[in-house]
C-alpha cells in the first residue's frame, strides 16, 4: 500500500511536469504504456487493434492533459477511463457485435490482473536479449522453433532451452514481484 | 526410453496452446503448467517496435502542439512581455537557441538586415526582441553599461539548465547553490549584457518562511551595517602603489606623512613584495621590488589628494624625504591650502590643510585617489556603469574642460581633474572590496572592461578577480570570504 501511493504521488508529479511542459509527457508515458496496453489487448481481437486503441489513448492524453486535475483520483485511473470511452466508442462504430465494453474503468480484481500483465510485458523488457528474442518471435508473432533457429541461427535445442529459461525467469520474477 | 528434457515437454505444450489458443491444456509436468501460463499471456506482450513507434508519434505531436500552442499564444498574448535590445539581435537570437532551448517565431529584417524586430520564446514566455536604433532611444546594455532589469528562467534542473547554456558561452555569474527562499538557482550573464537568473524550486515555503528565514541570516544582519563586504579598517577603494623599490617608497611615506607599516610579506606570485601602510584613517598597498626581491614588472603610481594638519611642515618632509616639488605651499580659492610634491617611485602627492574647523573637509578620508583623464566623463561613466560609483559634483571650465569631480564609490571618495600641465593621465592601480566579486566582475566586463583575471578564491582568503579599465588603470576586485 505504501508502494502504491509512493507511485500515486510521483505520478502527480510528473503529471505536473507535463502540464508544466509537454516534452516530460514521455515519462508518463513510459510509466503507463504497458498498463494501457495490457488493458486494452485483452479487449480487442488482435495487437492491430490494440495498438489502434493505445494510440488513441496516448494522443488524447496528451491532448487533454491539461484537463486532468489531480483530486485524488490516480493518473491511471484518468487513462483507463480515456481507455474505456475509446474501446466502447469502436465498439459503437463498428460491427456492434456482442456485448457493448462498459464505460466505466475496471473494477480492482480486474486492475489486479491488468497491473500483473503490464508488470510481465516489463519484465520481458529486462530478460537477456537472446530470451528476449524468443519470447518476442514464439509468442507474439507465433513462429515455429525451426523458423526462429534459422532466423537466429541456432539449434532448434538451443532455441528450446532460451524459451525455457526465459519462462522460468518471468516466473520467479513474477513470484518475487507477488511476495 | 530417456525422459524427454523439461525445455523439450514445455515447448510442446506451448506449440499446443499456440495451436489451439481455446483448448484446455492438456496435463503437463507440474512444474510445466505455470510456464505455460505466462507463455500464454505472452501472447498479448506488444509488438516489438509499436512502443517506440508510439513514442515517436507523440513526440511529433508534441512538436505540433507547441507550435499550435505558440500559434494561440500569437491570438492571445501575454499581458506583459520583456523587449530586449541588443547590439547584434541576430547573434542573440542565435544564442538563445542554442544556450537556452529558445525558438524563434518571427523576425522582421531591415535595411541592411537590421532586426527591426523579433520574437523568440523560451519555454512558454515568448521574449521579444531587436537591435539598437539610438535614432528611437533604443540601446542595448553593452552601450549603456549594463541593464537593470534582470531576466528569470524557472527550468526543472538548474544544474543541467547551466552546465548546458555555460557550455554555449554563457558565463556564470553566480555559481548554482541552493538559497534560502527555497529556490536552487545560480546566474548567468550572456555575452550581451544581460543576466539571467536560473533557477528550480525545491521547497515550497510561504513569504512569512521566506522573511523569517532571511532575517535570520547572520550574513544579512552585517552587510546591512555595511561592513561584511569591506575588509576590516579598509574602504571600499584602496590604491594599490607597485614601485621599483617599496621599502624605499614606505621610508618617505612614513617620513613625510607618518604612515605607519601594517603588513609587509612576499615573495608573491610575480616574486615582488606586499605591504599595507596606513595613514590617517585611509589604508594604501604598496607592491613591487625591493632588496632581495626578483621582481620584475611594471611601475604604477598612482596620485593622491591627502589632508594633513599642517601643509607646510609635511611640505617641508617630503621634500627633505626626497620628494620633487611641483608646487609650494599657496592658499587655494577653494579654501585649502596646498602643495605639490613627486615622490621617487612617480606618485604626485596633493598635501593639503582645509581652513576649517578640522584640517580635512567634512566626510573627506585622509587620501583620496585622484584620477587626470583625457576626458573625464568616460571614466565616471565606467564608474558609475562598473562599480555603482554616484558622482558628488563637479566644477568645470566655461569651455566644458572639467577641472575636478568627485566620485563615490562605496565608502570611498576619489577625484578627477582631466589633464593638464604635468598632472597627465596614469596607468593606477586599485583594490575594490565589493560584496560579490563575481557581479562586479562582470559588471566591470559590461561597463567595457578587460578581464585580466576571473574571479577565484584566494589562498589568503579573498575571492578576487582583476580587470582593467579602458583608460589603463587596473583594478583588483575582491569579497572577503574567509569565514
Amino acid at each position: 500500500m505504501t508502494v502504491l501511493k509512493k507511485e500515486l504521488s510521483d505520478d502527480q508529479q510528473l503529471v505536473e511536469a507535463a502540464q508544466r511542459d509537454r516534452a516530460r509527457f514521455a515519462d508518463l508515458y513510459e510509466r503507463h504504456f504497458y498498463r494501457v496496453y495490457a488493458y486494452v489487448v485483452r479487449r480487442v481481437p488482435n495487437h492491430e487493434e490494440a495498438e489502434d486503441v493505445t494510440s488513441e489513448v496516448f494522443h488524447q492524453a496528451l491532448k487533454k492533459l491539461d484537463s486532468y486535475e489531480w483530486r485524488g483520483t490516480p493518473f491511471m485511473a484518468w487513462l483507463y477511463r480515456i481507455a474505456a470511452n475509446a474501446l466502447a466508442d469502436r465498439w459503437e462504430r463498428r460491427s456492434k457485435e456482442g456485448a457493448a465494453p462498459s464505460r466505466e474503468i475496471p473494477e480492482a480484481a480486474a486492475m489486479d490482473d491488468i497491473e500483473r500483465r503490464a508488470a510481465l510485458f516489463e519484465l520481458v523488457d529486462a530478460l537477456p536479449s537472446d530470451q528476449r528474442r524468443v519470447v518476442v518471435l514464439r509468442f507474439v508473432e507465433q513462429k515455429s522453433i525451426r523458423d526462429i533457429s534459422q532466423e537466429m541461427k541456432k539449434t532448434e535445442g538451443a532455441v528450446k532451452q532460451l524459451q525455457f529459461r526465459a519462462l522460468k525467469q518471468l516466473r520467479s520474477q513474477m513470484e518475487g514481484a507477488n511476495a | 526410453m530417456p525422459k524427454r528434457s523439461l525445455a523439450e515437454q514445455l515447448d510442446q505444450a506451448v506449440q499446443a496452446m499456440l495451436d489451439h489458443p481455446g483448448a484446455e491444456t492438456s496435463q503437463v509436468d507440474s512444474e510445466i503448467s505455470p510456464l505455460l501460463r505466462i507463455a500464454a499471456e505472452l501472447r498479448n506482450l506488444p509488438r516489438e517496435e509499436f512502443k517506440t513507434r508510439l513514442k515517436r508519434d507523440l513526440q511529433g505531436e508534441l512538436g505540433l502542439s507547441l507550435s499550435a500552442a505558440a500559434e494561440t499564444r500569437a491570438a492571445g498574448r501575454p499581458t506583459a512581455s520583456p523587449y530586449l535590445t541588443l547590439q547584434n539581435a541576430a547573434a542573440a537570437i542565435d544564442f538563445y537557441k542554442r544556450a537556452f532551448g529558445a525558438t524563434e517565431n518571427m523576425r522582421l529584417l531591415g535595411p541592411g538586415g537590421k532586426v527591426i524586430h523579433a520574437e523568440i520564446q523560451i519555454g512558454n514566455t515568448p521574449i521579444l526582441l531587436s537591435d539598437e536604433f539610438p535614432e528611437y532611444g533604443s540601446l542595448g546594455p553593452k552601450t549603456l553599461g549594463g541593464s537593470p532589469v534582470r531576466m528569470q528562467l524557472n527550468v526543472d534542473d538548474v544544474d543541467a539548465f547551466v552546465r548546458h547554456a555555460v557550455a554555449e558561452g554563457a558565463k556564470v555569474v553566480r555559481p548554482v547553490a541552493d538559497m534560502f527562499y527555497g529556490h536552487r538557482a545560480g546566474q548567468l550573464a550572456d555575452p550581451f549584457g544581460y543576466f539571467w537568473t536560473v533557477s528550480t524550486p525545491i521547497e515550497n515555503l510561504s513569504a512569512p518562511e521566506i522573511q523569517r528565514r532571511f532575517d535570520a541570516m547572520p550574513h544579512h544582519q552585517e552587510s546591512a551595517k555595511g561592513s561584511a563586504e569591506v575588509r576590516k579598517g579598509f574602504h571600499t577603494v584602496t590604491p594599490y602603489i607597485v614601485a621599483q623599490n617599496a621599502p624605499s617608497l614606505i621610508e618617505f611615506l612614513q617620513k613625510t606623512f607618518h604612515a605607519e607599516e601594517t603588513l609587509r610579506s612576499g615573495p608573491g606570485s610575480e616574486g615582488g613584495m606586499h605591504c599595507e601602510v596606513r595613514i590617517g584613517d585611509s589604508m594604501l598597498m604598496v607592491g613591487g621590488g625591493g632588496e632581495g626581491f626578483a621582481w620584475k614588472g611594471q611601475t604604477r603610481p598612482c596620485a593622491f589628494h591627502i589632508y594633513v594638519p599642517d601643509c607646510d611642515a609635511t611640505y617641508e618632509r617630503a621634500v627633505a624625504a626626497g620628494g620633487v616639488s611641483l608646487g609650494k605651499p599657496a592658499d587655494q580659492f577653494y579654501g585649502e591650502r596646498s602643495a605639490n610634491v613627486r615622490d621617487e617611485a612617480g606618485n604626485l602627492w596633493y598635501i593639503a590643510t582645509y581652513k576649517g574647523e578640522d584640517y580635512k573637509w567634512p566626510g573627506a578620508p585622509t587620501i583620496q585617489p585622484s584620477l587626470h583623464p583625457l576626458r573625464a566623463e568616460p571614466v565616471i561613466s565606467f564608474l558609475k556603469n562598473a562599480f555603482g560609483a554616484t558622482e558628488l559634483g563637479r566644477h568645470a571650465t566655461p569651455d566644458g574642460v572639467i577641472r575636478h569631480a568627485t566620485v563615490k564609490v562605496g565608502d570611498a571618495l576619489m577625484e578627477m581633474g582631466e589633464s593638464h600641465g604635468p598632472f597627465q593621465p596614469m596607468a593606477s592601480s586599485f583594490m575594490l572590496y565589493v560584496p560579490d566579486v563575481d557581479a562586479t566582475y562582470q559588471r566591470a566586463l559590461a561597463a567595457g572592461a578587460t578581464s585580466m583575471s576571473e574571479p577565484a578564491n584566494q589562498s589568503y582568503g579573498d575571492r578576487t578577480g582583476a580587470v582593467s579599465d579602458a583608460f589603463g588603470n587596473q583594478w583588483y576586485i575582491a569579497t572577503p570570504v574567509r569565514g
